[in-house]
Protein backbone atom coordinates (compact mmCIF):
# COMPACT_ATOMS: atom_id res chain seq x y z
CA UNK A 1 0.00 0.00 0.00
CA UNK A 2 2.68 2.40 -1.07
CA UNK A 3 0.31 5.13 -2.19
CA UNK A 4 -1.00 5.79 1.31
CA UNK A 5 -1.00 9.34 2.60
CA UNK A 6 0.92 9.98 5.82
CA UNK A 7 0.69 13.06 8.01
CA UNK A 8 4.07 13.66 9.69
CA UNK A 9 4.13 16.04 12.65
CA UNK A 10 7.26 17.39 14.32
CA UNK A 11 8.16 20.86 15.51
CA UNK A 12 11.72 20.64 14.29
CA UNK A 13 11.84 21.54 10.59
CA UNK A 14 14.96 19.45 10.04
CA UNK A 15 13.52 16.33 11.68
CA UNK A 16 10.32 16.88 9.73
CA UNK A 17 12.29 17.15 6.48
CA UNK A 18 14.03 13.87 7.29
CA UNK A 19 10.79 12.09 8.16
CA UNK A 20 9.41 13.33 4.87
CA UNK A 21 12.49 12.07 3.08
CA UNK A 22 12.19 8.60 4.56
CA UNK A 23 8.49 8.35 3.74
CA UNK A 24 8.69 9.85 0.26
CA UNK A 25 11.50 7.54 -0.77
CA UNK A 26 9.37 4.62 0.39
CA UNK A 27 6.68 5.80 -2.01
CA UNK A 28 4.25 7.44 0.41
CA UNK A 29 2.47 10.70 -0.12
CA UNK A 30 3.35 13.04 2.77
CA UNK A 31 1.57 15.89 4.54
CA UNK A 32 3.45 17.82 7.21
CA UNK A 33 2.57 19.91 10.24
CA UNK A 34 4.81 21.74 12.72
CA UNK A 35 2.48 22.30 15.66
CA UNK A 36 -0.47 20.60 17.32
CA UNK A 37 -3.19 22.89 16.04
CA UNK A 38 -1.91 22.56 12.48
CA UNK A 39 -1.73 18.79 12.93
CA UNK A 40 -5.34 18.61 14.07
CA UNK A 41 -6.46 20.75 11.16
CA UNK A 42 -4.55 18.65 8.66
CA UNK A 43 -5.74 15.38 10.22
CA UNK A 44 -9.33 16.49 9.87
CA UNK A 45 -9.11 18.01 6.41
CA UNK A 46 -6.22 16.23 4.69
CA UNK A 47 -7.65 12.69 4.95
CA UNK A 48 -4.38 11.01 5.96
CA UNK A 49 -4.25 7.20 6.16
CA UNK A 50 -1.83 7.34 9.08
CA UNK A 51 -0.33 9.93 11.41
CA UNK A 52 3.23 10.08 12.74
CA UNK A 53 2.95 12.32 15.76
CA UNK A 54 5.72 13.85 17.85
CA UNK A 55 4.86 14.41 21.52
CA UNK A 56 6.52 17.77 22.17
CA UNK A 57 4.62 20.23 20.04
CA UNK A 58 3.79 23.92 20.40
CA UNK A 59 0.16 25.00 20.92
CA UNK A 60 -1.23 21.52 21.59
CA UNK A 61 1.01 18.65 22.58
CA UNK A 62 0.91 15.36 20.72
CA UNK A 63 -1.07 13.61 23.46
CA UNK A 64 -3.87 16.14 23.25
CA UNK A 65 -3.96 15.93 19.46
CA UNK A 66 -4.10 12.16 19.68
CA UNK A 67 -6.87 12.13 22.29
CA UNK A 68 -8.97 14.59 20.31
CA UNK A 69 -8.74 12.46 17.17
CA UNK A 70 -9.32 9.17 18.94
CA UNK A 71 -12.35 10.62 20.68
CA UNK A 72 -14.04 11.48 17.41
CA UNK A 73 -15.97 8.73 15.58
CA UNK A 74 -15.00 10.33 12.30
CA UNK A 75 -11.24 10.09 12.83
CA UNK A 76 -10.66 7.38 15.40
CA UNK A 77 -9.88 4.80 12.73
CA UNK A 78 -6.79 6.67 11.53
CA UNK A 79 -3.77 4.84 12.99
CA UNK A 80 -1.50 7.07 15.06
CA UNK A 81 2.13 6.34 15.79
CA UNK A 82 3.54 8.53 18.55
CA UNK A 83 7.18 9.54 18.32
CA UNK A 84 8.93 10.68 21.44
CA UNK A 85 12.34 11.28 22.85
CA UNK A 86 11.17 10.15 26.27
CA UNK A 87 11.63 6.54 27.17
CA UNK A 88 10.15 6.69 30.65
CA UNK A 89 7.43 4.23 31.47
CA UNK A 90 5.10 7.01 32.44
CA UNK A 91 5.13 8.50 28.97
CA UNK A 92 4.56 5.07 27.59
CA UNK A 93 1.49 4.63 29.77
CA UNK A 94 0.14 8.06 28.81
CA UNK A 95 0.81 7.29 25.17
CA UNK A 96 -1.23 4.11 25.35
CA UNK A 97 -4.00 5.68 27.40
CA UNK A 98 -4.29 8.41 24.77
CA UNK A 99 -5.28 5.70 22.36
CA UNK A 100 -2.17 5.84 20.17
CA UNK A 101 -1.82 2.67 18.12
CA UNK A 102 1.93 2.45 18.44
CA UNK A 103 4.66 4.15 20.31
CA UNK A 104 8.20 4.62 18.98
CA UNK A 105 11.03 6.07 21.00
CA UNK A 106 13.50 8.31 19.20
CA UNK A 107 15.99 7.78 17.76
CA UNK A 108 14.13 5.61 15.31
CA UNK A 109 15.91 3.82 12.51
CA UNK A 110 14.29 4.46 9.14
CA UNK A 111 13.72 0.72 8.62
CA UNK A 112 11.99 0.39 11.97
CA UNK A 113 9.84 3.44 11.24
CA UNK A 114 8.78 2.14 7.82
CA UNK A 115 8.05 -1.27 9.31
CA UNK A 116 5.76 0.26 11.93
CA UNK A 117 4.02 2.39 9.30
CA UNK A 118 3.45 -0.62 7.04
CA UNK A 119 2.16 -2.70 9.98
CA UNK A 120 -0.34 -0.09 11.07
CA UNK A 121 -1.56 0.54 7.53
CA UNK A 122 -2.04 -3.18 6.98
CA UNK A 123 -3.91 -3.47 10.28
CA UNK A 124 -6.18 -0.55 9.38
CA UNK A 125 -6.83 -2.13 5.99
CA UNK A 126 -7.36 -5.55 7.52
CA UNK B 1 -45.61 72.81 33.97
CA UNK B 2 -47.57 74.96 31.52
CA UNK B 3 -51.01 73.43 31.88
CA UNK B 4 -51.21 72.52 28.19
CA UNK B 5 -51.61 68.93 27.05
CA UNK B 6 -48.51 66.92 27.73
CA UNK B 7 -46.24 67.06 24.77
CA UNK B 8 -42.80 65.62 24.83
CA UNK B 9 -39.87 67.58 23.54
CA UNK B 10 -38.47 65.71 20.57
CA UNK B 11 -34.85 66.25 21.08
CA UNK B 12 -32.42 64.85 23.53
CA UNK B 13 -30.05 67.68 24.31
CA UNK B 14 -26.38 66.93 24.52
CA UNK B 15 -26.48 67.65 28.21
CA UNK B 16 -29.42 65.31 28.86
CA UNK B 17 -27.84 62.62 26.72
CA UNK B 18 -24.66 62.82 28.78
CA UNK B 19 -26.63 62.61 32.03
CA UNK B 20 -28.54 59.46 30.94
CA UNK B 21 -25.40 57.86 29.55
CA UNK B 22 -23.56 58.47 32.79
CA UNK B 23 -26.39 57.10 34.89
CA UNK B 24 -26.75 54.00 32.71
CA UNK B 25 -23.02 53.42 32.74
CA UNK B 26 -22.81 53.78 36.48
CA UNK B 27 -25.67 51.38 37.10
CA UNK B 28 -25.20 48.75 34.42
CA UNK B 29 -21.63 49.22 33.24
CA UNK B 30 -22.99 49.62 29.73
CA UNK B 31 -21.28 52.39 27.87
CA UNK B 32 -23.47 53.87 25.14
CA UNK B 33 -21.29 55.74 22.68
CA UNK B 34 -22.28 58.17 19.90
CA UNK B 35 -23.40 55.27 17.73
CA UNK B 36 -26.06 54.39 20.30
CA UNK B 37 -27.55 57.90 20.51
CA UNK B 38 -30.52 57.03 18.35
CA UNK B 39 -31.28 53.86 20.23
CA UNK B 40 -31.00 55.79 23.50
CA UNK B 41 -33.23 58.65 22.30
CA UNK B 42 -35.92 56.30 20.95
CA UNK B 43 -35.91 54.19 24.11
CA UNK B 44 -36.15 57.28 26.34
CA UNK B 45 -39.01 58.74 24.29
CA UNK B 46 -40.87 55.47 24.37
CA UNK B 47 -40.67 55.10 28.12
CA UNK B 48 -41.22 58.79 28.95
CA UNK B 49 -44.30 58.94 26.72
CA UNK B 50 -45.77 55.99 28.53
CA UNK B 51 -45.65 57.92 31.81
CA UNK B 52 -46.99 61.08 30.24
CA UNK B 53 -43.85 62.98 31.14
CA UNK B 54 -43.43 66.11 29.11
CA UNK B 55 -39.76 66.40 29.79
CA UNK B 56 -36.90 63.96 29.81
CA UNK B 57 -35.65 65.64 32.97
CA UNK B 58 -38.79 64.43 34.77
CA UNK B 59 -38.27 60.97 33.33
CA UNK B 60 -34.70 61.08 34.63
CA UNK B 61 -36.01 61.63 38.17
CA UNK B 62 -38.35 58.68 37.79
CA UNK B 63 -35.54 56.52 36.48
CA UNK B 64 -33.31 57.34 39.41
CA UNK B 65 -36.10 56.62 41.89
CA UNK B 66 -37.38 53.39 40.38
CA UNK B 67 -35.27 50.30 39.90
CA UNK B 68 -38.03 48.56 37.89
CA UNK B 69 -38.21 51.38 35.42
CA UNK B 70 -34.45 51.21 34.99
CA UNK B 71 -34.78 47.55 33.97
CA UNK B 72 -37.56 48.42 31.53
CA UNK B 73 -35.42 51.06 29.89
CA UNK B 74 -32.50 48.66 29.61
CA UNK B 75 -34.82 46.13 27.98
CA UNK B 76 -35.39 48.58 25.17
CA UNK B 77 -31.83 49.75 24.78
CA UNK B 78 -30.20 46.35 24.61
CA UNK B 79 -32.58 44.71 22.14
CA UNK B 80 -30.36 42.60 19.97
CA UNK B 81 -30.83 40.80 16.73
CA UNK B 82 -29.59 37.31 17.37
CA UNK B 83 -30.02 34.00 15.62
CA UNK B 84 -29.31 30.33 16.20
CA UNK B 85 -25.73 29.17 15.64
CA UNK B 86 -24.50 32.69 15.04
CA UNK B 87 -20.90 32.19 13.79
CA UNK B 88 -21.29 28.42 13.27
CA UNK B 89 -17.51 27.83 13.37
CA UNK B 90 -17.53 28.63 17.09
CA UNK B 91 -20.12 25.93 17.79
CA UNK B 92 -18.18 23.52 15.60
CA UNK B 93 -15.06 24.23 17.67
CA UNK B 94 -17.09 23.61 20.82
CA UNK B 95 -18.31 20.24 19.53
CA UNK B 96 -15.13 18.90 17.93
CA UNK B 97 -12.51 20.37 20.22
CA UNK B 98 -13.56 21.83 23.52
CA UNK B 99 -16.03 19.17 24.66
CA UNK B 100 -13.80 16.16 23.90
CA UNK B 101 -10.81 17.81 25.53
CA UNK B 102 -12.59 18.78 28.71
CA UNK B 103 -14.36 15.44 29.12
CA UNK B 104 -11.17 13.56 28.54
CA UNK B 105 -8.96 15.46 30.92
CA UNK B 106 -11.27 15.90 33.89
CA UNK B 107 -11.80 13.66 36.86
CA UNK B 108 -14.21 10.83 36.03
CA UNK B 109 -16.18 11.70 39.18
CA UNK B 110 -17.49 14.93 37.61
CA UNK B 111 -20.56 14.13 35.57
CA UNK B 112 -21.96 17.48 34.50
CA UNK B 113 -20.69 19.71 31.71
CA UNK B 114 -21.60 23.29 32.64
CA UNK B 115 -21.91 26.13 30.16
CA UNK B 116 -22.94 29.68 30.90
CA UNK B 117 -24.28 31.96 28.20
CA UNK B 118 -23.75 35.46 29.61
CA UNK B 119 -25.84 38.07 27.83
CA UNK B 120 -28.10 35.49 26.21
CA UNK B 121 -30.79 37.92 25.00
CA UNK B 122 -33.78 35.95 23.71
CA UNK B 123 -32.20 32.51 24.18
CA UNK B 124 -30.88 31.55 20.74
CA UNK B 125 -27.33 31.19 22.04
CA UNK B 126 -27.95 28.95 25.07
CA UNK B 127 -30.27 26.73 23.01
CA UNK B 128 -27.64 26.49 20.26
CA UNK B 129 -25.09 25.50 22.90
CA UNK B 130 -27.42 22.84 24.28
CA UNK B 131 -28.02 21.39 20.79
CA UNK B 132 -24.27 21.36 20.16
CA UNK B 133 -23.61 19.51 23.42
CA UNK B 134 -26.29 16.94 22.61
CA UNK B 135 -24.75 16.53 19.14
CA UNK B 136 -21.34 16.02 20.73
CA UNK B 137 -22.78 12.88 22.31
CA UNK B 138 -22.32 14.04 25.87
CA UNK B 139 -25.14 11.77 27.09
CA UNK B 140 -23.73 8.62 25.58
CA UNK B 141 -20.45 9.36 27.35
CA UNK B 142 -22.21 9.32 30.69
CA UNK B 143 -22.26 13.09 31.20
CA UNK B 144 -25.11 15.53 31.28
CA UNK B 145 -25.18 19.06 29.97
CA UNK B 146 -26.21 22.08 32.04
CA UNK B 147 -26.65 25.39 30.25
CA UNK B 148 -27.52 28.67 31.94
CA UNK B 149 -28.57 31.77 30.04
CA UNK B 150 -28.48 35.16 31.81
CA UNK B 151 -29.37 38.65 30.65
CA UNK B 152 -30.21 42.14 31.93
CA UNK B 153 -33.39 42.25 29.88
CA UNK B 154 -36.35 40.62 31.61
CA UNK B 155 -38.38 40.84 28.40
CA UNK B 156 -35.71 38.98 26.49
CA UNK B 157 -35.62 36.31 29.21
CA UNK B 158 -39.38 35.82 28.96
CA UNK B 159 -39.09 35.20 25.26
CA UNK B 160 -36.13 32.91 25.86
CA UNK B 161 -38.17 30.80 28.28
CA UNK B 162 -41.04 30.60 25.79
CA UNK B 163 -38.58 29.23 23.23
CA UNK B 164 -40.66 29.89 20.13
CA UNK B 165 -38.92 31.52 17.17
CA UNK B 166 -39.77 32.96 13.75
CA UNK B 167 -38.29 31.17 10.71
CA UNK B 168 -35.59 33.80 10.12
CA UNK B 169 -34.00 32.96 13.49
CA UNK B 170 -33.33 29.46 12.09
CA UNK B 171 -31.43 30.57 9.01
CA UNK B 172 -28.09 29.10 10.15
CA UNK B 173 -29.60 25.84 11.37
CA UNK B 174 -28.97 22.83 9.12
CA UNK B 175 -32.08 20.91 8.04
CA UNK B 176 -31.36 17.83 10.14
CA UNK B 177 -30.98 19.93 13.28
CA UNK B 178 -34.26 21.73 12.60
CA UNK B 179 -35.92 18.32 12.37
CA UNK B 180 -34.30 17.05 15.52
CA UNK B 181 -34.53 20.04 17.82
CA UNK B 182 -37.57 22.11 16.72
CA UNK B 183 -41.26 21.41 16.37
CA UNK B 184 -43.50 23.61 14.20
CA UNK B 185 -46.31 25.42 16.03
CA UNK B 186 -48.88 27.99 14.96
CA UNK B 187 -46.70 30.86 16.19
CA UNK B 188 -43.28 29.64 15.02
CA UNK B 189 -40.68 26.96 15.69
CA UNK B 190 -40.61 25.69 19.24
CA UNK B 191 -37.45 24.26 20.79
CA UNK B 192 -38.11 20.64 21.78
CA UNK B 193 -38.18 19.40 25.37
CA UNK B 194 -34.88 17.47 25.42
CA UNK B 195 -33.12 20.76 24.63
CA UNK B 196 -35.22 22.86 26.99
CA UNK B 197 -34.58 20.41 29.83
CA UNK B 198 -30.90 21.25 29.65
CA UNK B 199 -31.29 25.04 29.66
CA UNK B 200 -32.15 27.37 32.52
CA UNK B 201 -32.59 31.18 32.44
CA UNK B 202 -31.96 33.86 35.04
CA UNK B 203 -31.78 37.62 35.37
CA UNK B 204 -28.25 38.85 35.89
CA UNK B 205 -26.35 42.08 35.48
CA UNK B 206 -22.76 41.31 34.48
CA UNK B 207 -21.43 44.49 36.06
CA UNK B 208 -23.46 44.65 39.23
CA UNK B 209 -24.59 41.76 41.38
CA UNK B 210 -26.47 40.11 42.82
CA UNK B 211 -24.85 36.98 41.48
CA UNK B 212 -27.03 33.92 41.88
CA UNK B 213 -25.06 31.28 43.71
CA UNK B 214 -25.25 29.09 40.62
CA UNK B 215 -23.02 31.65 38.92
CA UNK B 216 -20.22 31.50 41.44
CA UNK B 217 -17.98 29.11 39.58
CA UNK B 218 -17.17 25.74 38.11
CA UNK B 219 -18.04 26.62 34.56
CA UNK B 220 -16.49 24.48 31.84
CA UNK B 221 -17.38 26.95 29.13
CA UNK B 222 -18.57 30.56 29.18
CA UNK B 223 -20.01 32.32 26.15
CA UNK B 224 -19.86 36.09 26.46
CA UNK B 225 -20.09 37.19 22.87
CA UNK B 226 -20.58 40.75 21.68
CA UNK B 227 -21.56 41.82 25.16
CA UNK B 228 -18.35 43.52 26.11
CA UNK B 229 -18.65 45.90 23.16
CA UNK B 230 -21.23 47.77 25.23
CA UNK B 231 -18.85 48.26 28.12
CA UNK B 232 -16.00 50.69 28.61
CA UNK B 233 -12.54 49.17 28.74
CA UNK B 234 -12.25 49.19 32.57
CA UNK B 235 -15.61 47.46 32.93
CA UNK B 236 -14.66 44.97 30.22
CA UNK B 237 -11.47 44.14 32.11
CA UNK B 238 -13.45 43.60 35.30
CA UNK B 239 -16.03 41.41 33.55
CA UNK B 240 -13.41 39.27 31.81
CA UNK B 241 -11.45 38.95 35.06
CA UNK B 242 -14.57 37.76 36.83
CA UNK B 243 -15.35 35.27 34.03
CA UNK B 244 -11.79 33.96 34.30
CA UNK B 245 -12.27 33.35 38.03
CA UNK B 246 -15.49 31.44 37.45
CA UNK B 247 -14.07 29.08 34.83
CA UNK B 248 -12.68 25.70 35.79
CA UNK B 249 -8.96 25.31 35.06
CA UNK B 250 -8.83 24.13 31.45
CA UNK B 251 -12.20 25.78 30.77
CA UNK B 252 -12.86 27.95 27.72
CA UNK B 253 -14.17 31.47 27.18
CA UNK B 254 -15.91 32.23 23.87
CA UNK B 255 -16.00 35.90 22.94
CA UNK B 256 -17.41 37.49 19.80
CA UNK B 257 -15.94 36.62 16.47
CA UNK B 258 -14.60 40.16 16.05
CA UNK B 259 -13.64 40.75 19.68
CA UNK B 260 -10.17 40.31 21.15
CA UNK B 261 -8.71 40.00 24.63
CA UNK B 262 -5.65 42.03 23.65
CA UNK B 263 -5.25 44.80 26.19
CA UNK B 264 -8.01 43.28 28.32
CA UNK B 265 -6.57 40.11 29.80
CA UNK B 266 -3.37 38.13 29.40
CA UNK B 267 -4.40 35.32 31.70
CA UNK B 268 -5.89 33.10 28.99
CA UNK B 269 -4.02 30.81 26.60
CA UNK B 270 -5.20 31.50 23.07
CA UNK B 271 -5.25 28.78 20.45
CA UNK B 272 -6.72 28.72 16.99
CA UNK B 273 -8.90 25.83 15.87
CA UNK B 274 -10.59 25.87 12.48
CA UNK B 275 -10.20 29.62 12.16
CA UNK B 276 -11.71 30.23 15.59
CA UNK B 277 -9.73 31.72 18.45
CA UNK B 278 -10.29 29.87 21.70
CA UNK B 279 -9.36 31.32 25.08
CA UNK B 280 -8.44 28.72 27.65
CA UNK B 281 -7.89 29.15 31.36
CA UNK B 282 -4.57 27.40 32.01
CA UNK B 283 -4.62 24.31 34.18
CA UNK B 284 -2.81 24.73 37.46
CA UNK B 285 -0.16 22.22 36.46
CA UNK B 286 2.53 24.47 35.05
CA UNK B 287 5.12 22.65 33.01
CA UNK B 288 7.84 21.32 35.27
CA UNK B 289 11.21 22.69 34.30
CA UNK B 290 13.76 20.00 33.80
CA UNK B 291 17.00 21.52 35.11
CA UNK B 292 16.83 22.19 38.82
CA UNK B 293 18.95 25.34 38.72
CA UNK B 294 17.11 28.43 39.97
CA UNK B 295 15.99 30.91 37.33
CA UNK B 296 17.96 34.19 37.24
CA UNK B 297 15.90 37.19 38.25
CA UNK B 298 16.50 39.12 35.05
CA UNK B 299 14.12 37.10 32.95
CA UNK B 300 12.62 40.07 31.14
CA UNK B 301 15.95 41.37 29.94
CA UNK B 302 17.09 37.97 28.77
CA UNK B 303 13.89 37.33 26.84
CA UNK B 304 15.09 39.85 24.29
CA UNK B 305 17.29 38.29 21.64
CA UNK B 306 20.78 38.24 23.10
CA UNK B 307 23.11 40.39 21.05
CA UNK B 308 26.49 38.88 21.68
CA UNK B 309 28.97 39.71 18.93
CA UNK B 310 30.55 36.58 17.47
CA UNK B 311 34.05 37.98 17.25
CA UNK B 312 34.25 39.44 20.74
CA UNK B 313 36.38 36.60 22.06
CA UNK B 314 38.73 37.35 24.89
CA UNK B 315 41.76 35.28 23.95
CA UNK B 316 43.26 35.28 27.43
CA UNK B 317 42.03 33.70 30.59
CA UNK B 318 38.27 33.90 30.39
CA UNK B 319 36.58 34.40 33.75
CA UNK B 320 34.58 31.21 33.38
CA UNK B 321 35.65 27.82 32.12
CA UNK B 322 34.44 26.65 28.72
CA UNK B 323 32.93 23.68 30.54
CA UNK B 324 30.50 26.14 32.22
CA UNK B 325 29.32 27.19 28.79
CA UNK B 326 28.67 23.56 27.92
CA UNK B 327 26.64 23.14 31.13
CA UNK B 328 24.53 26.18 30.29
CA UNK B 329 24.02 24.81 26.82
CA UNK B 330 22.83 21.48 28.21
CA UNK B 331 20.35 23.27 30.46
CA UNK B 332 19.18 25.44 27.58
CA UNK B 333 18.44 22.38 25.48
CA UNK B 334 16.49 20.78 28.28
CA UNK B 335 14.46 23.97 28.77
CA UNK B 336 13.86 24.32 25.04
CA UNK B 337 12.80 20.68 24.72
CA UNK B 338 10.36 21.31 27.52
CA UNK B 339 8.88 24.34 25.84
CA UNK B 340 10.26 26.87 28.33
CA UNK B 341 11.87 29.22 25.81
CA UNK B 342 12.39 32.13 28.19
CA UNK B 343 14.50 29.96 30.47
CA UNK B 344 16.30 28.52 27.46
CA UNK B 345 17.13 32.04 26.26
CA UNK B 346 18.65 32.94 29.62
CA UNK B 347 20.89 29.89 29.54
CA UNK B 348 21.91 30.52 25.94
CA UNK B 349 22.81 34.13 26.71
CA UNK B 350 24.94 32.93 29.59
CA UNK B 351 26.59 30.25 27.46
CA UNK B 352 27.35 32.75 24.68
CA UNK B 353 28.74 35.27 27.16
CA UNK B 354 31.31 32.69 28.20
CA UNK B 355 31.94 31.36 24.72
CA UNK B 356 30.56 33.49 21.86
CA UNK B 357 31.74 30.94 19.29
CA UNK B 358 29.50 28.21 20.65
CA UNK B 359 27.75 27.32 17.40
CA UNK B 360 25.26 24.94 18.99
CA UNK B 361 23.97 27.75 21.26
CA UNK B 362 23.48 30.01 18.24
CA UNK B 363 21.70 27.20 16.44
CA UNK B 364 19.18 26.68 19.28
CA UNK B 365 18.68 30.45 19.39
CA UNK B 366 17.86 30.33 15.68
CA UNK B 367 15.36 27.52 16.26
CA UNK B 368 13.64 29.51 19.01
CA UNK B 369 13.32 32.51 16.69
CA UNK B 370 12.00 30.23 13.98
CA UNK B 371 9.45 28.73 16.32
CA UNK B 372 8.24 32.20 17.28
CA UNK B 373 7.82 33.13 13.63
CA UNK B 374 10.70 35.66 13.70
CA UNK B 375 12.21 34.45 10.44
CA UNK B 376 14.54 37.43 9.95
CA UNK B 377 16.06 36.85 13.37
CA UNK B 378 16.24 33.12 12.67
CA UNK B 379 18.14 33.70 9.43
CA UNK B 380 20.53 36.11 11.18
CA UNK B 381 21.19 33.60 13.96
CA UNK B 382 21.70 30.63 11.60
CA UNK B 383 24.16 32.85 9.69
CA UNK B 384 26.05 33.47 12.93
CA UNK B 385 25.95 29.72 13.56
CA UNK B 386 27.75 28.95 10.29
CA UNK B 387 29.97 31.97 10.94
CA UNK B 388 31.13 30.24 14.11
CA UNK B 389 31.26 26.76 12.55
CA UNK B 390 30.90 26.55 8.79
CA UNK B 391 30.40 22.78 9.05
CA UNK B 392 27.19 23.13 11.10
CA UNK B 393 25.12 21.18 8.57
CA UNK B 394 21.71 21.75 10.17
CA UNK B 395 22.11 25.55 10.16
CA UNK B 396 22.81 25.40 6.40
CA UNK B 397 19.78 23.16 5.92
CA UNK B 398 17.52 25.55 7.87
CA UNK B 399 18.89 28.51 5.93
CA UNK B 400 18.14 26.62 2.72
CA UNK B 401 14.57 25.94 3.80
CA UNK B 402 14.03 29.55 4.91
CA UNK B 403 15.36 31.00 1.66
CA UNK B 404 13.34 28.51 -0.36
CA UNK B 405 10.13 29.48 1.45
CA UNK B 406 10.87 33.09 0.53
CA UNK B 407 11.33 32.17 -3.12
CA UNK B 408 15.07 32.95 -2.96
CA UNK B 409 16.09 29.84 -4.87
CA UNK B 410 19.68 30.73 -5.69
CA UNK B 411 20.47 31.36 -1.99
CA UNK B 412 18.59 28.21 -1.01
CA UNK B 413 20.58 26.08 -3.48
CA UNK B 414 23.85 27.53 -2.15
CA UNK B 415 22.87 26.58 1.39
CA UNK B 416 21.84 23.01 0.46
CA UNK B 417 25.15 22.62 -1.37
CA UNK B 418 27.00 23.98 1.67
CA UNK B 419 25.13 21.48 3.85
CA UNK B 420 26.15 18.58 1.60
CA UNK B 421 29.75 19.80 1.54
CA UNK B 422 29.84 20.07 5.31
CA UNK B 423 28.32 16.60 5.65
CA UNK B 424 31.17 15.19 3.63
CA UNK B 425 33.84 17.07 5.58
CA UNK B 426 32.58 16.41 9.09
CA UNK B 427 29.89 13.73 9.19
CA UNK B 428 29.86 13.71 12.99
CA UNK B 429 30.31 17.38 13.89
CA UNK B 430 28.80 19.19 16.86
CA UNK B 431 25.52 19.48 14.93
CA UNK B 432 24.96 15.74 14.76
CA UNK B 433 23.47 15.55 18.25
CA UNK B 434 20.55 17.62 16.92
CA UNK B 435 19.71 14.94 14.38
CA UNK B 436 17.08 13.33 16.56
CA UNK B 437 18.90 10.03 16.26
CA UNK B 438 18.61 9.77 12.49
CA UNK B 439 21.58 8.50 10.51
CA UNK B 440 23.52 11.08 8.45
CA UNK B 441 22.48 9.14 5.32
CA UNK B 442 18.89 10.31 5.84
CA UNK B 443 20.12 13.86 6.15
CA UNK B 444 22.19 13.56 2.98
CA UNK B 445 19.17 12.28 1.09
CA UNK B 446 17.04 15.10 2.53
CA UNK B 447 19.53 17.75 1.43
CA UNK B 448 19.89 16.20 -2.04
CA UNK B 449 16.13 16.08 -2.57
CA UNK B 450 15.70 19.69 -1.38
CA UNK B 451 18.56 20.83 -3.63
CA UNK B 452 17.02 18.97 -6.53
CA UNK B 453 13.59 20.52 -6.10
CA UNK B 454 15.09 23.92 -5.63
CA UNK B 455 17.20 23.68 -8.79
CA UNK B 456 14.19 22.61 -10.81
CA UNK B 457 12.00 25.45 -9.53
CA UNK B 458 14.78 28.01 -9.62
CA UNK B 459 15.77 27.05 -13.17
CA UNK B 460 19.29 26.18 -12.11
CA UNK B 461 21.01 22.90 -12.40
Amino acid sequence: MASARILAVDDSPTILAMLEEILVSAGYEVLTAEDGAEALESARNGKPDLILLDVMLPKLDGYRVCRLLKFDQKYKAIPIIMLTAKAEEQSMATGLRTGADQYLTKPVEPERLLEAVADELARAEG
Amino acid sequence: MSGHETRLEHDLTAEQGERFREYIHEHSGIHLDEGHTDSLRISLMTRATRFGHESLDRYYELLVADETEFRELMNLITINETSFFRFPAQFEALRTFVVPEILDTRSPAVRSFRTWSAGCSTGEEPYSIAMTLLDAGIDSLGHHAEVLGTDVSTHALERARAGVYPPRALLNVPRDRVDRYFEPTATGHRVTDPVRDVVDFRYQNLIKGPHPSALMGNWDVIFCRNVTIYFRIESTRRVVESLFERLNPGGYLFIGHSETLTGISNRFETIEVGGVFLHRKPTSAVRASVPQTPRPARAAAAAEAPQVPVRAVEPEAPASEPSDAAAHLRDARAFADNGDFDAALERLTEALRIDPTLAAARYILGLIHLRAGRTDDAIAEFRRTVGADDDFVLAHLNLGNLHRSRGEHAEACREYEAALGALERSPDGAWSEFLGGFEPEVLIATCRRSLDQCQRIGGRG
